[in-house]
Parts: structure tokens; C-alpha cells; sequence
């Protein structure tokens, strides 16, 4: 590994810059991950920036089951994030559909068919904690020596 | 159309400021807003589609997911619609443990609701504060009911699990620490000179425009109107409640009424706690068929469950209204017309405090 590559991971694992989109959630898992962001939990002293904007995230966390208006708008928009990129599910709803999951819905889970998905945190919603332990877990793993193996 | 404007902004789906993905379209010039127009549909999900026809114990469930923030009140008000049909009463004791839990739960809506505002005006350590101090309070309501959101706390005929001694101590302690905390939050935002002239005069909405377009909740007492179904409940009766009312009209009297509201409800929850006697939690009883329109106020406004049963406690018939879909076109035709600057739209809608899982179901 060259120097420059760990340099490079050595900064990629304190700077996870987030954007979050909702597909049509309750709004559980919204709020559960803007309680992250409170002082209690921190996100920030771990590296991870909310700025919601896809062109400079490197997470995208997904909430939601899928609604039918996002049909051509989640593509563009996952194209949209520069690469190393990886998408989070959060919640029952993109995984399975939860609830909302019945006859007469609307919703078309699961979002993996539409983007692919590198981790799934269910619960209804989950806790802050397991969307934070997720995140700093995940994203190094998927950054580490990005260029060397991607060349 | 003919084209009589310099801009056409849309603001949205995906907006740093917004929970929830809405589009607001709105047409100016310069900075001057003329007109504004809010595109929803984004999280439609069908609820009430899935509801139809299915037993009252999953429809509860469902109920409970139309919105994530405001969860306790669509479980209480749906509860209660089915408790109306079929001749329930709550026990003694339950009525008041629903009270708290509905209490708390209002609170940390308003709280969220006051963050995302001063997060839109750039205020971030009022926000951060505002932030905290809601953590205290999911920190009570998973005391009692065992979880942060969706809770299912309230059944027919009583509540899931009692409050002990022990919970009902660190609860107290709990509210003094949001009274003492809190009145210092709103001395910042109420002496704050950015934060008043961001808040105060603009998004004006005045009382006639308000019952027109039938706003409801803090953006509707805010402009001087003394609606609140909390009015009319019997369990809020007996804790002698008065609505918050402000006559400004503007968004710092709409902060300042959730703000006061929070004030209020930890007053209530005191009362409630002094009132309760010991006793049992659960009556029981049975789901029988019927028809009934039950309100109930929810932290954004008047929440409405219009549903038929059948006689093997099935859901035949159902529809929801909930407030934010009033604050949210009062917001767009009354509140946004005439704002001085681009740099408002934000802050006048998010100080509505729109709800888009609710309003689209």
C-alpha cells in the first residue's frame, strides 16, 4: 500500500460526509436519525458531517418503503454521489416494507432493487446508537484502499 | 400561463432543511415572493387503503406509523374512536397514564418542531440545546412505555403498562429539569436580537385568513384563535386545561406558543401525577359495530378518525384527516405570499410546522 493510500484511508475513516433521503417513511426513522445529531449522541466527534446534499455525501441513509414517486428520482439521485459511495438502509421499511408491506399498498419494497444496499438496520424504528455504530462500522470498510483496488 | 415573474424557485424535493421530501414552487421577483405552491405525494403510502378490512389490532398498529412524531396521539385518538363505538371506558388511573404519555409526546414534537426552526435560522446552539433537552424527554417516554416512537401504549379500555413509584419520581425530576432548562432557552430566543428580526412580522397570518383556509393547532392559536379540542376531552377537563393563545401572528408568536405549550404540558403531567390514585390499568371489553367521527388534538392541530366497525371488531370503513394539510396551504397561500425575502420561504414553512408523513398517509 502506498503512502498516499493510507494517508488516505487514515482521513476517509474521520470524515464520512451523509445525505439522507426519504422514500416514504412515517417519519420514525427520520427523527431517530436527527436525534443523532443532538449533543448526547455526537455524530460529529466521530467524523460524520450531515449535510443532506448527494454531491459531496459518501452515505447515503434511506429511510422509507418505497413509494411510487421515487421510481425515477432514487436512481439519479445515487448516481449523483461521487464515488466511493454506499447506500444504508434504515428501518423495517426498505428492507421489507414493514407494515405499510400489504395488499392494496402503494409502496414497492424492497429499495435494494432499485439502488444497491451495503447494510440494513432493522427496527421500528432503530436507535440512534445503531444507525451511528452502523455508519462507523460500514464506511471505512468500504473506502478502505478505494484507488489501489479500483484502479 | 403569462410569465410576470423574474423567477420561478422551486425549493425541494431534497432540502437540507426539510425532514421530509416536499416541493415548494414559488414565483418572484427579486427577492420579493408573489406567489408559492407546495407539491406533495412524495411518501404516499396508501394507510388507509391497507386498513380497510383488517382486524382492529392490526389497524392500531398502522395508525400508529401514519407519522412517526406525533405516534402517541393517532394511537390515543384511534383508540378512543374505537372505545366510542363500542360503550369502553378507560379506567381511572389509565385515563391519566394517557394523559402523561400524550403530554410527552406533544412535548417532544414541539421541541422538534422549535429546533427545526432555529436550525432554519441559523441559531444552531439554540437548536442543539432544543435538541438535548427533547432527548430528556424520550428518555421519560421509554420509561414508561418501553419505547422512544411507536409505543402501542394505549388499548381499548386502558393503557399497556402502569407507572411505578420509582418512574413516577424520576419523572418529576425530570420535568423540573425541562422547566428550569427550557425557560433559560426561552429567554435566549425571546431576547435574541438576529433571532427577532428573522422571526418577528414576517409570515404574517392574520386571523381572517386564518379561518379561512381552517388552520388548526399553534399556527391557528398563534393568530388569535382559541381552538384546541383539549378542551372538550373529559380526562383534560378534570386537570383544568386553557388553550395558549397569541394574537402577533407572525413566526415568533408560533414558537412562542409551542414553546409555552411545552411549559404547559409539563404542568399538566404534574397535575395528572398528583390526581392519579392506585388502581387497575386495563377494564377489558368488547369491539362491537358502529360508526362514529372522533377528534382529538394533536400537537399540529385537530386529528380526525371518521371509521366503521363490524361486529367481529374489523375496520370495514376508515378516513383520516390530520392538521397539517390546513397549515400547509395556509402556509403556502397566506403565510408565503408577500415575503420579503427568498431567504424566508424556508423558515415561514418550517415554522407551520408541516408534517408530510401525516398529511399524505
Amino acid at each position: 500500500m502506498s503512502l498516499l493510500q493510507s494517508l488516505k484511508n487514515s482521513i476517509r475513516s474521520r470524515s464520512i460526509h451523509v445525505a439522507y433521503v426519504n422514500v416514504g417513511s412515517c417519519n420514525g426513522c427520520d427523527i431517530e436519525l436527527l436525534a443523532c445529531l443532538s449533543p448526547r449522541y455526537d455524530i460529529e466527534q466521530y467524523g460524520i458531517y450531515v449535510h443532506n446534499n448527494p454531491r459531496e455525501a459518501d452515505v447515503l441513509l434511506i429511510t422509507g418503503a418505497f413509494s411510487p414517486q421515487w421510481e425515477d428520482k432514487l436512481k439519479p439521485l445515487w448516481d449523483k454521489i461521487p464515488n466511493p459511495k454506499v447506500a444504508v438502509a434504515i428501518g423495517n421499511c426498505p428492507i421489507s416494507g414493514c407494515v405499510f408491506n400489504r395488499p392494496e399498498t402503494l409502496v414497492d419494497p424492497p429499495v435494494s432493487k432499485h439502488i444497491p444496499i451495503a447494510a440494513e438496520i432493522p427496527g421500528c424504528p432503530p436507535r440512534p446508537t445503531e444507525i451511528i455504530s452502523t455508519i462507523l462500522s460500514l464506511a471505512p470498510l468500504i473506502f478502505k484502499d478505494y484507488e489501489e483496488t479500483n484502479r | 400561463m403569462k410569465k410576470t415573474v423574474d423567477v420561478s424557485l422551486p425549493i425541494g424535493p431534497m432540502h437540507p432543511l426539510f425532514k421530509e421530501p416536499c416541493r415548494i414552487k414559488c414565483e418572484t421577483r427579486g427577492e420579493f415572493v408573489l406567489s408559492a405552491e407546495v407539491e406533495l405525494g412524495y411518501v404516499k403510502k396508501g394507510i388507509e387503503r391497507i386498513m380497510r378490512g383488517r382486524p382492529w389490532q392490526e389497524v392500531m398498529f398502522l395508525a400508529e406509523r401514519v407519522c412517526g412524531i406525533c405516534s402517541v396521539v393517532h394511537n390515543y385518538v384511534f383508540i378512543e374512536a374505537v372505545e366510542n363505538v363500542s360503550g369502553i371506558a378507560p379506567t381511572e388511573r389509565a385515563a391519566y397514564l394517557r394523559v402523561i404519555v400524550n403530554e410527552l409526546d406533544r412535548m417532544q414534537s414541539h421541541l422538534l418542531a422549535n429546533y427545526s426552526y432555529c436550525y432554519t435560522i441559523e441559531h444552531e446552539t439554540l437548536a442543539m440545546y432544543l435538541l438535548n433537552l427533547r432527548e430528556t424527554v424520550m428518555d421519560q417516554l421509554e420509561l414508561i412505555t418501553g419505547a422512544r416512537v411507536t409505543c402501542a401504549f394505549i388499548i381499548p379500555g386502558g393503557v399497556r403498562c402502569d407507572l411505578s413509584a420509582d418512574g413516577a419520581a424520576s419523572l418529576r425530576t425530570a420535568l423540573d429539569h425541562i422547566d428550569s432548562e427550557l425557560s433559560r432557552f426561552v429567554r435566549i430566543f425571546e431576547t435574541g436580537p438576529l433571532i427577532g428580526l428573522r422571526s418577528k412580522g414576517v409570515g404574517l397570518l392574520t386571523k381572517e385568513a386564518a379561518i379561512e383556509a381552517h388552520a388548526a393547532g399553534p399556527t391557528a392559536r398563534a393568530s388569535g384563535i382559541p381552538d384546541d379540542l383539549r378542551n372538550i376531552h373529559p380526562t383534560y377537563r378534570l386537570l383544568d386545561f386553557k388553550p395558549v393563545i397569541r394574537y402577533e401572528g407572525d413566526n415568533y408568536a408560533r414558537i412562542m406558543v409551542r414553546f409555552e405549550e411545552v411549559f404547559q404540558s409539563t404542568g399538566l403531567i404534574r397535575t395528572a401525577l398528583a390526581l392519579m390514585k392506585e388502581g387497575p390499568i386495563r377494564g377489558g371489553g368488547t369491539i362491537k359495530a358502529g360508526t362514529v367521527r372522533y377528534r382529538g388534538e394533536a400537537p399540529r392541530g385537530e386529528l380526525l378518525y371518521d371509521l366503521t366497525t363490524d361486529e367481529h371488531g374489523r375496520i370495514l370503513e376508515i378516513a383520516i384527516q390530520t392538521p397539517s394539510i390546513m397549515n400547509i396551504q395556509v402556509c403556502a397561500h397566506a403565510m408565503l405570499k408577500n415575503a420579503q425575502s427568498a431567504a424566508d420561504i424556508t423558515a415561514i414553512f418550517i415554522s407551520s410546522d408541516p408534517c408530510i408523513a401525516c398529511t399524505e398517509r
